[in-house]
């Protein structure tokens, strides 16, 4: 392997001397999609290898499942003729190699457990559709004609559950994906899908046209993976008031050095605080954008897959705050409002016409108390208002694969309009 | 892909002992040649070439499959291996295997041709752009247990982004998208569409919100039935159309069928991914409900060839490849005329559907509104949301006299796994949709 991966470098350095980085990546993932009568089983191993290369001042990328594919990849990418950019400066770091961390062991089947749990917290309303859950392991190594040659390996448990409510003839579809770091919360898991389920059953409108929107950690984590094309962006829109992008209760920071040391670029990891006290405080660069704008790069060179060129792109987003409250002190400080315990739509946001809409079902408050449930409701209206009014955020955070992993707690938003 | 097809069936025998097993291998050559310009420019050109393969076994309700970033017979015993371990069967022994070079010749992509042609194509249409070109080799295989392999493949291009248009108040951004399977006409097609998006229009107001009648226009009515027809007929999926078979739902002169044998629609195939030949189905036969589109493992029936897979990592599912509506007769003024007064629709860029409740909705980025019979002002971005059963049986039964494939349609996602689709339709008008301005 070692003697086609010389030879892979030699062709890069013959092509673009200097200016070459080249990828490899290794992974296994053992995969269980089960139904109430079904049980599927899926391995997958996978090899990839990618290079980027500046030829003569040309971006180019390639991708193969080998070696041999990589080197016609690489003839191929070089057809074509492409408008000249600098290369960026590539990194230089050096570490020990790694390989992927033992066997993967299988995921659990907790279809009928999950089930079981589903069926108590909807009352028997809900049932569990289907439950897909997966582990996977993967090793990336990057080296690149300045001498960068670094491993990292890195773990993943995650997955999708969907339910189905019904109440007399009303069906409702619920989904919810799930990341465990440790052992599956099964509960919480159970919690989100019979709200998803059953919730939109209810058949009730939303009972104020205004009042505080109370965000359930998955929607609002939903929310900020919405956002984070804005921390990227290589032109913010007009309405972005980089003082005061959120409110000073929001801190929005970008670390990912608990899931791998470096980016997919080879930049180590580190933490970056994306949003302080409410101010724009740093964008989010991989090697090109930080080259273009003239700053050092963040580590933000985001792989999604070795067929996949490396992009600007969060990688472990998270919610922060300097005085977080209880989930119960937010709850209890809502006059006249709703909770939005799930999404029923996906959260759109369109940052050229400064509008954001998010359709939720959830449940009434009033006076710090519940009164009820919300078949559906619709809030929208200007995104840059929407995140100057988040008035507090809570200390239940928890991390949702959007896909990479987003971290949101409950967040309290003042003074939404609903429809 | 160079396998030894009488070696690898060797293989899976035990695996397919009884006649409820299915046991095969399914092996996918990809070659992708991608481009991105932006204003004029290639700014970033990308190849690549992946392989892989899987092995599958079925019993019952029980599957199992093992995949492989590799295609050749070391990596169909690695798989094969996986499979027989995970049922309990002695697996095969491990034994090097000699390197067999590749004997096909490579079929070129003409990456540089295309360039040539695309940048004075955008040149002249819409200078100012961005846009990802792509062009997708694809040569798939599946050997089974049972019967001999069965090979194929296919071309596809698409070409999706945005671009800066004028409109009669200053410039707008608009988005493109066009798939299509590669074929003598492709390029001329392409022509046509990209000169069609750029024509000048008044700057959009809002769509409002309420029921109202709407003409699906442009073959975009393909994105409806796709959502509310396709994959609830999915055999295995619990839908809103479940138990309903052979039940009036729609005006007996709708007919809709899914046909992947149209190989000039972007979702077509020769051989579905458990290597059946495809046969159309009628899902709505005179109004009617009427077949489902199935594989091997679900029926009702044995196979129409309905089986795809997102690649060979994934299981097959049954899956719909190119809605068909059948055309009427009435032309597009008598359609202007029926609608009288609503909303004329000729671009949907999105759509979704849940199947238990059979609600679903559809995105279109922009529209034209009928007043009194005739096309006045224009309206920006809308979601039209309903319910299946509602929705059918408020279609109006004269139907445009010409279907036409919509080639904005060119991927469906369902379960994460991703496959290519298409459809054509006739101009249609539904009465009482639900709209909202977005």
């Amino acid at each position: 392997m070692s003697a086609d991966h010389d030879r892979l470098r030699d062709q890069l350095e013959r092509r673009a001397p200097g200016e070459w980085e080249l990828y490899e990546k290794n992974a296994e993932s053992l995969e269980l999609d089960a139904t109430a009568g079904e049980r599927g089983t899926l391995s997958r191993r996978e090899r990839g290898w990618a290079a980027r290369w500046w030829s003569q001042g040309s971006p180019r990328f390639a991708c193969a499942s080998s070696t041999d594919g990589l080197e016609r990849a690489l003839a191929e990418a070089s057809r074509v003729e492409t408008a000249r950019e600098a290369p960026p400066e590539w990194p230089t770091s050096q570490s020990p190699p790694r390989s992927i961390p033992g066997n993967v062991a299988p995921p659990r089947d907790v279809f009928d457990e999950l089930q079981r749990l589903l069926s108590a917290e909807s009352h028997g309303e809900a049932r569990l559709q289907r439950l897909t859950a997966r582990r996977g392991a993967s090793a990336e190594r990057i080296v690149n004609g300045r001498g960068l040659d670094v491993s990292f390996s890195t773990t993943v448990s995650d997955g999708v559950a969907l339910a189905v409510g019904q109440k007399g003839p009303r069906v409702c579809e619920g989904r919810s994906v799930f990341r465990w770091d440790g052992e599956p919360d099964l509960a919480a898991l159970a919690r989100r899908l019979a709200d998803r389920a059953t919730l939109p059953l209810s058949d009730r409108p939303a009972p104020i046209e205004r009042g505080e929107l109370l965000l359930e950690p998955s929607v609002a984590a939903a929310l900020l993976s919405r956002l984070a094309p804005l921390f990227c962006a290589e032109t913010l829109p007009r309405w972005v008031h980089r003082t005061d992008l959120f409110s000073a209760a929001v801190t929005i920071v970008d670390d990912a050095s608990a899931d791998a040391l470096y980016d997919g670029e080879g930049t180590p990891t580190r933490r970056i605080v994306v949003v302080e006290s409410g101010r724009f405080a740093a964008r989010l660069h991989d090697l090109r954008s930080a080259r273009a704008s003239g700053s050092p790069p963040t580590g933000h060179g985001v792989r999604p897959s070795y067929r996949a060129a490396p992009s600007a792109g969060a990688r472990r987003l998270f919610f922060e705050t300097a005085r977080p409250a209880s989930p119960r002190e937010l709850l209890a400080s809502v006059r006249r409002g709703l909770f939005a315990s799930a999404l029923t739509a996906p959260a759109r946001v369109d940052f050229e016409r400064d509008r954001f809409e998010l359709e939720f079902t959830g449940i009434a408050l009033l006076g710090g108390r519940a009164e009820g449930p919300v078949a559906g409701a619709l809030a929208r209206g200007r995104l840059s208002q929407l995140l100057r009014r988040i008035a507090a955020l809570s200390t239940d955070r928890q991390f949702f694969p959007m896909p990479y992993p987003v971290g949101a707690p409950t967040v309290l938003i003042e003074r939404a309009e609903f429809e | 892909m160079e396998l030894d097809t009488a070696t690898v069936t060797r293989w899976l025998e035990p695996l397919a002992r009884r006649p409820e097993e299915i046991a095969e291998v399914f092996a996918e050559a990809r070659r992708e040649a991608v481009a991105d310009w932006r204003d004029g420019e290639v700014i970033e050109a990308r190849a690549a070439i992946t392989e892989g393969l899987s092995a599958r076994w079925r019993r019952g309700a029980e599957q199992r499959l093992a995949f492989v970033s590799r295609c050749d017979e070391e990596g169909v015993r690695d798989v094969v291996r996986a499979v027989q371990k995970g049922i309990g069967l002695s697996p095969l022994p491990v034994r090097p295997i000699a390197t067999r070079e590749s004997a096909a010749a490579e079929r070129r992509l003409d990456t540089d041709r295309w360039v040539k042609r695309l940048s004075a194509l955008f040149s002249r249409h819409a200078p100012r752009h961005r846009f990802r070109w792509t062009l997708r080799d694809v040569e798939r295989l599946v050997i089974p247990a049972r019967g001999g392999e069965v090979a194929a493949s296919r071309r596809l291009l698409s070409l999706e982004g945005t671009f800066t248009a004028a409109s009669r108040r200053g410039d707008e951004r608009r988005n493109f998208s066009f798939h299509a399977p590669l074929a003598e006409s492709t390029a001329d097609e392409l022509r046509a569409e990209l000169t069609r998006a750029v024509e000048p229009r008044e700057k959009p107001g809002s769509c409002g919100e309420g029921e109202i009648d709407v003409v699906l226009a442009g073959g975009c009515a393909a994105v409806l039935f796709h959502e509310i027809l396709s994959h609830p007929l999915e055999a295995g999926a619990e839908s809103a159309l479940s138990g309903l078979e052979q039940a009036r739902l729609a005006a007996a002169e709708l007919e809709v069928r899914d046909d992947p044998s149209r190989l000039d629609l972007f979702g077509g195939y020769e051989r579905d991914d458990e290597g059946v030949a495809p046969k159309a189905v009628k899902l709505l036969d005179a109004g009617r409900l009427s077949g489902r589109m199935t594989d091997r493992s679900h029926g009702p029936g044995p196979s129409n060839g309905h089986a795809r897979r997102g690649g060979p990592e994934d299981f097959p599912l049954p899956r719909g490849a190119n809605v068909l509506v059948a055309p009427g007769h009435a032309t597009i003024e008598e359609m202007i005329r029926r609608l009288s007064s609503g909303l004329w629709i000729d671009e949907i860029d999105g759509g979704s559907v849940e199947l238990a409740s059979g609600r679903f909705r559809l995105r279109f980025p922009r529209a034209r509104r009928v007043r009194r019979g005739r096309l006045a002002d224009e309206c920006g971005a809308g979601l039209l949301a309903g319910e299946i059963l509602p929705v059918l049986r408020s279609i109006d039964p004269a139907l445009g006299r010409e279907a036409r494939p919509y080639r904005a349609l060119g991927w469906c996602a369902r379960g994460g796994q991703v496959v290519p689709v298409q459809g054509s339709s006739p101009d249609l008008l539904v009465r009482r949709i639900a709209v909202r301005s977005l």
